[in-house]
């Protein structure tokens, strides 16, 4: 698929994606399917479907999307993609960028102490693994 | 029969009747768990992104210190433990690199041999659903139970290998072999929001009610899973869905291994039965 891309920078970020995820977003044909099935639709301001676009776009706006942190990891949308695509690992890639760059959304402070003393330990070990720098 | 047991952090903390129940009931099977003699954190979640072995290692530690123990298998029973276990066990089977660099890591020469199971499987394949039927002197006749497996235990599909991804039964098996009724409703495999809960509370309410709501549509009157963020967001948020819906119906919401365990006749004070939001036992004590 021809892909025009607006800048140099935006170049280097699909190809930092590429390189983090293993995946190959420009494979999504935009069906949807993701979309469909993701846990966390409600509440993303971009589906799924979505952030594959602007990846494909080359934009890099997509590292600021809600959506990247509201995404669970629950793999539905990878178990369905058609073109076999493992978005759950481009969801990842989008996080580990902002990560790196000590952007974070998880802060321990900021969670309730009635939920902090009675979550399983194993929702706090996953849930600053995957939104804490 | 005894098989190396990883019972994980949240086993021996907040989920403790998951662990006393998987013991007492596999025990009661004629299956010993022997913990491992050393063990830390697994990790909880296998690392997505392609260069992040650091993400991987605790589980390969995990796993290369069963591999000293006799048996060749690793039974684990919550499913994040299970998912991380057997993705990272994958991975050094399956991709050089990534072996390399975790036994160069960990000064060990571990390549995958270990099997981690699950005692769904355990139950299904080395004791047998009949075996358990006839085992299960306490009659679970009449209740109505829905099988919940969330995320981990089942995706992705081509790693876990475990029964089918979006319609797995193995479950609602065992529930009949417990003389129990099995309710079928469409969310067995939804999400309910997992880690999200401490990040996103709106989110996994919203996925818990539809969850809860389309159990107990079907007649549900108990869910089970074996994941303990499942049965903490699953039974923990009822309070809460309640104070914003009155017509919500409260559901409580077990480990499988309890079920088991009742229907094995263990002393039900070994079950944990007392430490769930919604309490089941008005439901189980006199089922
Ligand atoms: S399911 Fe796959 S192909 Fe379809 S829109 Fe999503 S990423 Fe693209
Ligand atoms: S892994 Fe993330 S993006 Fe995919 S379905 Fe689950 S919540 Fe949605």
């Amino acid at each position: 698929m021809a892909m025009v891309l607006s800048s140099k920078i935006s170049r280097e970020l699909v190809e930092r994606i590429k390189e983090i995820s293993g995946q190959n977003p420009n494979l999504c044909m935009q069906c949807g399917t993701c979309s469909a099935g993701c846990t966390g639709r409600e509440f993303m301001d971009f589906l799924p479907r979505q952030v594959m676009r602007m990846i494909q776009l080359g934009n890099a706006k997509a590292l600021n999307f809600k959506s990247i942190w509201i995404c669970s990891t629950c793999l539905i949308c990878t178990a369905r993609c058609p073109r076999g695509i493992d978005i759950a690992r481009l969801m990842e890639a989008l996080r580990v960028i902002n990560l790196r760059q000590g952007r974070e959304v998880l802060v321990a402070e900021k969670i309730p102490l009635e939920l902090l003393t009675q979550v399983p330990q194993m929702a706090l070990t996953s849930g600053f693994r995957k939104l804490s720098a | 029969m005894r098989i190396p047991y990883f019972p994980g952090c949240t086993l021996h903390s907040k989920a403790k009747g998951l662990d006393y129940s998987t013991r007492g009931s596999l025990a009661a099977l004629g299956i010993e768990l022997t913990e491992l003699p050393q063990w830390t954190c697994c990790g909880t979640v296998f690392p997505l992104a392609q260069d992040n072995y650091i993400g991987m290692v605790a589980a390969a530690r995990i796993l290369a210190n069963a591999a000293k123990e006799e048996g060749g298998k690793l039974v684990t029973v919550c499913s994040f433990c299970y998912h991380v276990l057997k993705r990272v066990n994958y991975v050094i089977k399956n991709n050089l690199e990534a072996r390399t660099k975790l036994n160069d890591y960990l000064e060990e020469n571990y390549t995958g041999e270990i099997e981690p199971v699950h005692p769904l499987e355990i139950c299904k394949e080395d004791v047998g659903f009949n075996v358990i039927r006839d085992k299960a002197a306490r009659s679970l006749k009449g209740l109505k139970v829905a099988c919940y497996y969330g995320c981990m235990l089942v995706r992705p599909a081509s790693e876990m290998n475990f029964d089918d991804p979006e319609n797995p039964t193995i479950m609602e098996e065992l529930v009949s072999a417990l003389g129990a009724e099995v309710v079928e409703y469409p969310n067995k495999t939804t999400c309910c929001g997992s880690y999200q809960v401490l990040h996103d509370n709106a989110l996994v309410m919203q996925r818990v009610e539809d969850i809860l709501n389309s159990a107990t549509a079907k007649g549900a009157e108990a869910i089970i899973t074996s994941c303990p963020l499942c049965q903490f967001n699953l039974d923990w948020l009822q309070e809460k869905i309640l104070q914003e819906n009155a017509g919500f119906q409260k559901i409580p919401v077990l480990y499988f291994t309890q079920l088991l365990g009742l229907a094995l006749e263990l002393p039900q004070e070994s079950l944990g039965l007392d430490q769930h939001y919604v309490d089941p036992r008005p439901l189980l004590v006199g089922a």
